[in-house]
């Protein structure tokens, strides 16, 4: 009996770790090859992208660089995402995060379940959100701040509304100042509004501009009636576009598709 | 001969690669029989006739003018007729007090009256509902003191009747709306439409007196001229009567505007269907004109209220009160931020709950 007790847990271990393994491939999820972070901020930023990963079963990945050699960035950050065993499932459900130093690139390449979670306007909004914090030299932030997008976009997909334009973009607190201007603005107008009619209520006295009281009844007559067409002009005005984007994918030399898109800073 | 363009004014021509007729300035095209026809119209548009017959008023009778004294105002010059009887009294512009000058005579003799049909007491009764309700009224305005110093005057009023015959040139639109996968488009067609016909207008009243502002007494109408009888002096007895000093000849001009104002408007409701409707040219023609003079019943309140004067009329038939009144400032004020206060609070809390629901 204990004997078959024993072996149960080994196997229950064995299994346990397994799946971590796979999960978590052979790589840490933060690579600062570039050497942008002290060890404390890649200790902490490592913890926070473990936590992310493992709550959405989807690997956010940061990899940082000082050079790709001849390579185009996107194959770059593709081939480092598949030939290090990164993205969770059958899928390899993921996003990385590349930063070329040399090119001074940044390059956002998805797969999986990834695809699906950040599509080219995601993709584009979070660059627009860390590029300034990059091109400032502060590192550690700009990474942190995409690992809370990370973490919204895949929660956000996972909620059935992946962010495809700027109104799936989360809301945000409360607007105080904007509301209380704008409400006020609205206030004034509908106060001066009754203003003017509680003066208008103290005029009584008008022209008369007709003399319709004064027409004899049913001495009018119409004689003469005649109508005919003069010309026409024909206005258009282009309608306004809408929808959002999805994702574009290419495949990648590892043979797997890919998402992604990148810029500089 | 070269045609006028019916959207810019310029002149056309015919261009040979369209085999139409186009404006070279505002490059719209025209069918040639649109272009003949709207030409006619301009050329037929005429001429106007305005002028009105007066009527032979009718001669003052023996004894009829016995009783009637001219009274005058020290402080602003008004002359103002009277039974005999009346006792001191206060001149209706400027409250001041008048004096009996002397015989009335001369004159044109009224022609009809509409007899005073509410009394004084209706008419105080008609000012304090007058002065009810206007939030921005200052509150010592209602002071009980002026309300009793309320003067009945017969208003002298030139009035017109004729037959007008008009020819209105309108120009109307008709829009239409669509759009396709890619643009949204509006055309607009423009009409030339023409009317033409009669219409009739009967008794329509003129202030005679320069003393009585026009709009105040416009703003009193309609006096229904049914209830006019012919005039005699007895009529006045009790009330004091305004003489005409503005001759019917100077008064026509505001006769003639209401006429064609009237009349533009009457035609242009028989055009349907049009999106717009404006007129372009109008010509009235007036024949069987005729202007007769008579007396119309007036309540009559001055007052001055810090430093300004205020004039309030009653019209002595119907009842309908005007009278232009002051503003307290200092109310209008509280009223405005009070307003812009609660107001503005109460959205911005709606702002805040809607935005916990989208």
């Amino acid at each position: 009996m204990k004997k078959i007790y024993s072996w149960i847990i080994m196997a229950l271990l064995i299994c346990t770790f397994s799946i971590s393994a796979l999960a978590a491939g052979d790589s840490p999820r933060v690579v600062d090859d570039a050497d942008l972070l002290s060890s404390s901020e890649e200790k902490e930023l490592a913890n926070k992208l473990d936590k992310i990963s493992e709550k959405h079963q989807v690997d956010v990945v940061v990899v940082t660089v000082d050079d790709i050699g001849s390579s185009s960035v996107r194959d770059y950050a593709d081939d480092y995402y598949d030939y290090n065993g990164y993205g969770y499932g059958s899928e390899y459900d993921g996003v990385l995060l590349l930063i070329n130093m040399s090119g001074r690139d940044w390059y956002i390449s998805t797969c999986g379940y990834g695809i699906k979670a950040f599509t080219d306007f995601g993709i584009d909004y979070i660059g627009n959100q860390i590029t300034p914090e990059l091109g400032d030299g502060k590192y550690a932030k700009a990474f942190d701040e995409f690992a809370d997008l990370a973490d919204t976009f895949i929660q956000s997909a996972k909620d059935g509304k992946p962010i495809r334009s700027k109104k799936d973009l989360p809301k945000g607190p409360f607007p105080w100042l904007k509301a209380i201007c704008g409400s006020f603005l609205i206030a004034l107008l509908i106060a001066i509004i009754r203003i003017l009619c509680l003066f208008g209520e103290l005029k009584s006295v008008r022209k008369q501009e007709r003399a319709d009281y004064y027409t004899k009844e049913g001495s009018m007559h119409v004689t003469d009636r005649r109508e005919f067409f003069l010309y026409r002009k024909v206005d258009r005005t282009k309608k306004p576009e809408s929808s959002g984007s999805g994702s574009s994918t290419h495949v990648s030399s590892s043979g797997r598709t890919h998402g992604g898109g990148g810029g500089k800073f | 001969m070269e045609y006028k363009c019916p959207c810019c004014g310029g002149g056309i021509n015919f261009d040979s690669g369209i085999q139409k007729m186009k404006c070279p300035y505002c490059d719209t095209e025209f069918e040639m029989e649109t272009l003949q026809s709207f030409d006619n119209e301009l050329r037929t548009d005429g001429d106007e006739d305005l002028t009105w017959n007066k009527a032979t008023n009718a001669q003052w009778m023996e004894g009829e003018l016995d009783g009637l004294k001219t009274y005058g105002c020290q402080s602003c010059g008004a002359e103002i007729v009277a039974d005999e009887t009346l006792g001191a009294s206060k001149c209706p512009y400027c409250d001041s007090p008048i004096v009996m000058k002397a015989q009335f005579a001369g004159d044109l003799k009224p022609d009809y009256v509409i007899p005073f049909k509410l009394d004084k007491k209706a008419a105080t009764d008609k000012l304090k509902e007058h002065l009810s309700n206007k939030k921005l009224l200052p509150k010592i305005f209602k002071d009980q003191n002026h309300i009793d110093e309320v003067k009945g005057v017969y208003v002298p009023f030139w009035l017109f009747d004729a037959d007008a015959n008009a020819r209105i040139r309108y120009r109307a639109t008709k829009v239409r709306h669509w759009s396709d996968s890619q643009y949204m488009y509006k055309e607009t067609s423009y009409y030339a439409v023409m009317r033409g016909g009669n219409i009739s207008f009967n008794t329509i009243p003129v202030d005679g007196s320069s003393k009585m502002a026009d709009d105040l007494m416009e703003s009193i109408e309609p006096f229904n001229f049914q209830e006019a009888v012919p005039f005699q002096s007895a009529y006045l007895a009790g009330y004091l009567a305004d003489r005409y000093d503005v001759d019917s000849d100077a008064s026509i001009g505001r006769a003639n505007d209401r006429v064609r104002k009237s009349t533009e408007v009457a035609f242009a409701r028989t055009v349907e269907g049009y999106s717009t409707v404006i007129p372009e040219t109008t010509n009235i023609r007036l024949s069987n004109g005729k202007v007769r003079y008579a007396l119309y019943p007036v309540w009559i309140l001055n007052t001055s209220w810090n430093g300004e004067k205020y004039t309030f009329a009653m019209n002595g038939q119907t009842g309908k009160f005007v009278g232009n009144l002051p503003a307290d400032k200092s109310l209008a004020v509280k009223y405005f931020f009070k307003t812009l206060g609660i107001l503005g609070v109460a959205f911005t809390a709606i702002a805040r709950l809607l935005f916990m629901f989208i």
